[in-house]
């Protein structure tokens, strides 16, 4: 018996895609195009309990010679895609094409790869304390060396734009990846033949073929950079300036010019220690930060964006609203002890919260409100909260929070000429401080916790650290319960 | 249910002259009604839901040929369906998920199997072991050896599996010996194609009702005659089932050229290793190897003679064999040392003993065989190369990706109705401290999966409750909580769990998650629907159930009302009312939901009727990237995308267009203080004139306030 290197061999195909975006139906077209056209096909799919949102896999195997011409001979189809054996590997979503290749179904020597580059987010990603997003460039560079010819593309906008599914944009990708020996016609066959969706779907196929015919490397987005609004002139070195005009524009529509040159007063007392040879690190991360603290989240904020007038349109376009649609917007809303303390006056504010945390009232003590901000009446209870603004100055959480802010700045300027990085990653610190309600309480717990354990011992003349203040920053956002940064602290 | 199988259902009608082509489960069951099946019953479960899915869609068909089919309410009851079996020339067939569903029946296999079967009984076992398994990972295979049942395992081409089925109503006739037939996840998925023959009615059914109902004591499980039929297994039937399989060649023999080695393989993993061969140059497309080939199909009796026969003159054979304990390696040992061969056995020395035989595994098992055994001939270098070729492509993609790839673990789907009950719960532990969780089998188990990691033992289906009555006195005052849901319920629980708990006066809660169907296995009817699989009202409810076992606290809360549920679970922890106490947590399972309104609605709006559409959205500017929500939910339409604010780094969350508006992203923004980002839209579709009025009234009004000329939208 003889073993030929070149006899005709099975396609073999591996789908991975996510529960519930038609990747049966996609294996189906391509096992009904096979079987018209007389091919053997096999195919088998991994559901199980993936179809509830997790990973899944279809495969399939066809063998381009027909069936009439075999003789009776019936080739053996594996169940398993093999490793080093995938003729294309398709990918509904970048991090599946990802998978598929750690798995090591993608070769250079034969696999073509068909991956959608959108993102849908593992849970893991999604639910973590800060930024806990894959990087994407690394699965892109990954799929470009080990495939033998990768198609890579936002399919997503591409069924999107098309009026259709994602699935039908695939198939149409596959058939022009020329990989099958089927003319296009045979999967339009197959289309029709499902009797699914068939316009919508024929019209994904014929997007996704000449995505896949089309050889042009696709433009690059231009990146939107609007100006700020306000125009000052900007004492910063530009890695400096892109923020600073950020934080500037931001500020005067949170508050006003007064607040936002306060803005660039303390960032010029953060750039009097910096310098050119550190590239001016410090102060572009301080005039991120600093921005987004003095931009606290109030109440009167809060009413202030819900109530602007771009927004009614941006939720008409969210929940896909058409023209004549009216939308009825509810908010969620919970004001307690806290909201109403940090809207009083410095005096009142501290006692009325004294009061509350010394009762164990502060969780307690909430009105949840649902408020209708299409109707004239709700829109008015928000509109007239945003009003508040000339008043915020004089409230109690402005004071608290201008102290805190003040008491960081200090340390900052202190200690950067000491030790640049312990400055850096205290400047970082700040993104512990954000959220509402309970999250806010929470961060700004932290906050404290880390100064008064690693900078405050700092600012008194200890030795610096700023490995370890990275790592309890760190572990402040790794858990909600706060089980990382006490033992963190602990160390 | 989740799938209608109508289409598909025609092809069971097909007859000599015909191909079939189709999923593999079809094929099974176009294969019972080849075989002159009496009866059909089973207990849903992957991967085998999808026989009883298909025999219900079929009602038409089995009535016409006066076959009964029966939804059993637990396996135990569908084993038990073959007592008709063993008084009667009745062929019948049941199916279940296997490992778990064979625990479930091993009562009534025992007893089955002890009395011996006069008519073919077969157990179609779907195998749910590797990836996508939802269960523990154990063998079918220890049940057929200690009740001396045939253990079949077809090699998965799609002809063979059907004339396999045939081919066991007539062993297991032969041989007075129930036959199982395990499959495994993607054989059961596999679509293929077969020659048809014309479907046989049964000796006995509706349609040829038996008359006189037959006694022998012999058949009776109560000594003295259980020793007998002890005896007779030995003596007969085993002895009867191996000339059978012997004689109908249900093994095969694949000569190749390498005649000094051989590998032995369970038929369902045939495919895989000749796939395997086949990378390494071993093989080609057609599975002629160079190494001769046996394919068990039959794993349970080995023919001693068959074994011997093939090993005699080979050094070495490799035994394929998925699982452990290694049942069939140590059978095949003792099989060549009583016959006194010295051909080496290797199996698990080169394969992994536990876990699933991916090609990748096959693969470096059989390069490593070949390096161990060097076959005459054989180019050894040759298989190294390749195989390592394969080894060394994956390592280089683990290393150019940096870091691994983030996991999907499957969860709730989008706005799932038990989701909110574990939203309820984290709040309740924020505020009394983390509560023991005996957490039960169904799609609640998703749980214990992030983001809620709630749920601290799992111990089987419908046994939450009953898996806490050792652990509940333990923690004194703290109540634990023990979760089960409406499918385990009908399973078991009410017995092994409610009853038990009030019987032995258990101061614990237990909350029903009362979705309506048996929802993780495709969303079948259950008692608690209402309606059975024929859509008959039933009259049956869990409230009436649990009154007549004597449970006097219960309450029951729709889930979707965080507030609510957590108001009740703290007074469940807390009343001073001793006993059980039950929540039931009510709400429709989503996916059936929108499967049942989706079509409704899209006619209404066609109509022109005026209709509202709810969902949920995230103000990205409100929102400063925390997900707390997400933690909160981990519902799939509440995702994240890119922050628009440029100082922003974190990430913002977003609701993508999935959402079908549960409410629960506004009950978690009220019930955990958390965020003012979340708003809920209504979308007034085919609006009214005075909708149209008021809403530009309005609009004008606040265009108005915001200093803008009046906007039409």
């Amino acid at each position: 018996m003889t073993i030929l290197e070149n006899e005709p061999r099975p396609i073999t195909i591996l789908i991975g895609a996510l529960g519930g975006e038609g990747g049966g139906l996609l294996t189906n077209w391509l096992v009904a195009a096979a079987a018209a056209a007389d091919l053997p096909v096999q195919s088998t799919s991994i559901p199980g309990v993936a179809q509830r949102t997790g990973a899944t896999t279809y495969y399939l195997e066809v063998f381009p010679t027909e069936t009439a011409e075999l003789n009776g001979k019936m080739p053996v189809m594996s169940l398993y895609p093999g490793p080093g054996n995938m003729d294309v590997v398709v990918a509904s979503e970048l991090l599946e094409a990802g998978r598929a290749i750690e798995n090591g179904f993608v070769s250079p020597d034969r696999t073509t790869l068909i991956a959608s580059t959108h993102r849908i987010y593992a849970i893991a990603e999604k639910s973590a304390m800060g930024d806990g997003v894959h990087d994407s460039d690394r699965v892109l560079a990954a799929a470009r060396e080990m495939a033998d010819s990768a198609m890579l593309h936002d399919l997503a906008k591409t069924a999107e734009a098309n009026g259709t599914a994602l699935n039908a944009v695939l198939l149409g990708m596959i058939a022009g990846s020329g990989k099958l020996p089927l003319p296009d016609s045979a999967y339009e066959d197959a289309i029709r033949a499902q009797g699914v969706a068939v316009d919508a779907n024929l019209r994904g196929f014929a997007a996704g073929l000449s995505l896949a015919r089309d050889t042009e490397e696709p433009k690059a987005e231009a990146v939107e950079t609007a100006p700020p609004e306000q125009r000052i002139e900007l004492d910063f070195p530009a890695p400096v300036a892109e923020f600073a005009a950020h934080g500037v524009s931001k500020l005067a529509d949170y508050q006003d010019m007064r607040y936002a040159r306060l803005y660039l007063d303390r960032l010029q007392t953060v750039l009097a220690v910096d310098s050119q040879q550190k590239s001016w690190k410090l102060t572009r991360e301080v005039a991120r930060y600093l921005a987004l603290w003095m931009s606290y989240e109030d109440v009167i904020r809060v009413a202030d964006l819900k109530t602007r007038a771009d927004r009614y349109n941006r939720v008409r376009a969210e929940v896909g609203a058409k023209a004549d649609e009216p939308v009825r917007v509810t908010e969620f809303l919970k004001p307690g002890v806290e909201e109403v303390a940090s809207l009083l006056p410095p005096g009142l504010g501290a006692a009325l919260s004294g009061w509350a945390a010394r009762r164990g009232l502060t969780a307690r003590l909430h009105v949840a409100r649902r408020v209708r901000t299409d109707t004239i009446f709700g829109f008015l209870q928000l509109w007239l909260l945003a009003k508040l603004r000339f008043w915020r100055r004089r409230t109690y959480r402005f004071s608290q929070e201008q102290a805190l802010m003040e008491k960081w700045l200090a340390a900052l300027v202190a200690l950067a000429p000491r030790d640049y990085a312990f400055a850096v990653e205290l400047a970082e610190c700040a993104n512990l401080l954000k959220g509402y309600g309970e999250t806010q309480a929470r961060g700004h717990g932290n906050f404290e916790q880390v100064f008064d354990t690693i900078v405050a011992p700092a600012l008194g003349g200890a030795a610096t650290d700023a490995a370890r203040l990275r790592s309890a920053r760190e572990a402040a956002l790794a858990d909600p319960e706060g089980q990382a940064l006490g033992q963190a602290l602990a160390v | 249910m989740e799938r209608s199988f109508e289409k598909e259902v025609r092809s069971l009608r097909l007859g000599a002259g015909d191909t079939f082509h189709g999923e593999g489960i079809l094929a099974i069951t176009k294969a019972l009604l080849q075989s002159g099946v009496s009866y059909v019953g089973g207990y849903q479960g992957a991967p085998v839901s999808h026989v009883m899915d298909v025999l219900t869609d079929a009602q038409d068909l089995l009535d016409d040929m006066g076959i009964h089919f029966e939804a059993c309410s637990n396996e135990a009851a569908a084993a038990a369906m073959c007592a008709a079996s063993i008084n009667y020339p009745m062929r019948g067939a049941v199916c279940w998920k296997s490992v778990v569903g064979t625990n479930v029946a091993s009562d009534a296999l025992s007893n089955l199997a002890s009395a011996g079967v006069m008519g073919g009984t077969l157990l179609l076992v779907g195998e749910d072991y590797g990836e996508g398994a939802s269960v523990i990972q154990e063998r079918s295979h220890a049940f057929a050896m200690k009740s001396s049942i045939v253990l079949l395992d077809p090699r998965p081409h799609l002809p063979l599996v059907v004339d396999m089925v045939e081919k066991a109503f007539e062993l297991s006739e032969a041989s007075n010996t129930p036959v199982m037939m395990e499959f495994r996840i993607r054989a059961c998925h596999v679509h293929g194609r077969f020659e048809c023959k014309d479907n046989v009615p049964a000796k006995v059914s509706r349609n040829a009702v038996l008359t006189d109902p037959s006694f022998d004591y012999s058949r009776i499980c109560l000594p003295p005659a259980t020793y007998a039929q002890e005896k007779h297994k030995i003596d007969y039937r085993l002895p009867a089932a191996v000339d059978f399989i012997r004689e109908n060649k249900l093994n095969e023999v694949f000569s190749g050229e390498c005649e000094d080695v051989g590998i032995i393989v369970q038929g369902g993993l045939y495919n895989s290793v000749i796939r395997g061969l086949q990378q390494l140059g071993l093989a080609d497309s057609f599975g002629e190897s160079r190494l001769p080939i046996m394919a068990l199909n039959v794993t349970y009796p080995l023919v001693p003679d068959e074994i011997t026969s093939f090993c005699a003159g080979k050094r070495a054979v490799l035994m394929v064999e998925e699982g452990n304990p290694d049942y069939l390696e140590q059978a095949v040992n003792v099989i060549l040392r009583k016959a006194d061969l010295n051909t080496r056995v290797v199996g698990k020395d080169v394969l992994p003993m536990a876990g699933e035989y991916t090609l990748a595994v096959v693969i470096d098992g059989l390069k490593k065989f070949v390096e161990g055994s060097l076959p005459q001939g054989l180019d050894h270098t040759d298989v190294a190369r390749r195989g390592d070729a394969v080894a060394a492509n994956r390592t280089h993609a683990i290393e150019l990706l940096g870091a691994p790839t983030p996991v999907r673990p499957p969860g709730f789907c989008t706005g799932c109705p038990e989701r909110p009950v574990f939203t309820a719960i984290k709040l309740v532990e924020k505020e009394v401290g983390n509560i023991h969780v005996s957490a039960d089998i169904g799609c609640h188990t998703f749980s214990t999966l992030p983001p809620f990691n709630i749920g601290n033992s799992v111990l089987g289906y419908g046994l939450g409750l009953a898996s806490a009555a050792g652990v509940a006195p333990a923690f004194g005052d703290k109540r634990v909580v023990s979760i089960m849901g409406d499918g385990g319920l009908w399973h078991n629980g009410l017995t092994s769990g409610v009853a038990g708990a009030v019987f032995n006066q258990s101061d614990s809660v237990l909350v029903i998650m009362n979705n309506g169907y048996s929802s993780a296995t495709g969303q079948q009817h259950i008692p608690s629907t209402g309606t059975n699989f024929r859509s008959e009202p039933t009259g049956q409810n869990i409230r009436d159930a649990l009154k007549g076992l004597g449970v006097k606290w219960q309450r029951t809360v729709t889930t979707y009302e965080v507030g609510n549920m957590m108001k009740t679970l703290r007074e469940a922890l807390s009343t001073k009312t001793k006993g059980l106490k039950v929540i039931i947590a009510e709400s429709e399972c989503q996916l059936a939901k929108q499967r049942r309104i989706r079509p409704l609605l899209r006619k209404q709006l066609e109509r022109g009727e005026r209709l509202i559409r709810t969902r949920f959205g995230v103000d990205d500017d409100v929102c400063t990237g925390d997900h707390s929500c997400i933690r909160l939910s981990g519902c799939p339409s509440l995702t994240i995308k890119p922050n628009p604010d440029p100082l922003r780094k974190d990430p913002v969350a977003h609701v993508n267009n999935g959402c079908v508006g549960c409410g629960l992203c506004g009950e978690t923004a009220d019930a955990a203080t958390l965020c003012p980002s979340f708003y809920r839209a209504d979308i007034v579709q085919n609006p009214s004139a005075f909708d149209r009025l008021l809403n530009r009234f309005r609009r004008a009004v606040i265009g108005f306030l915001q200093g803008r000329p009046a906007a039409v939208a």
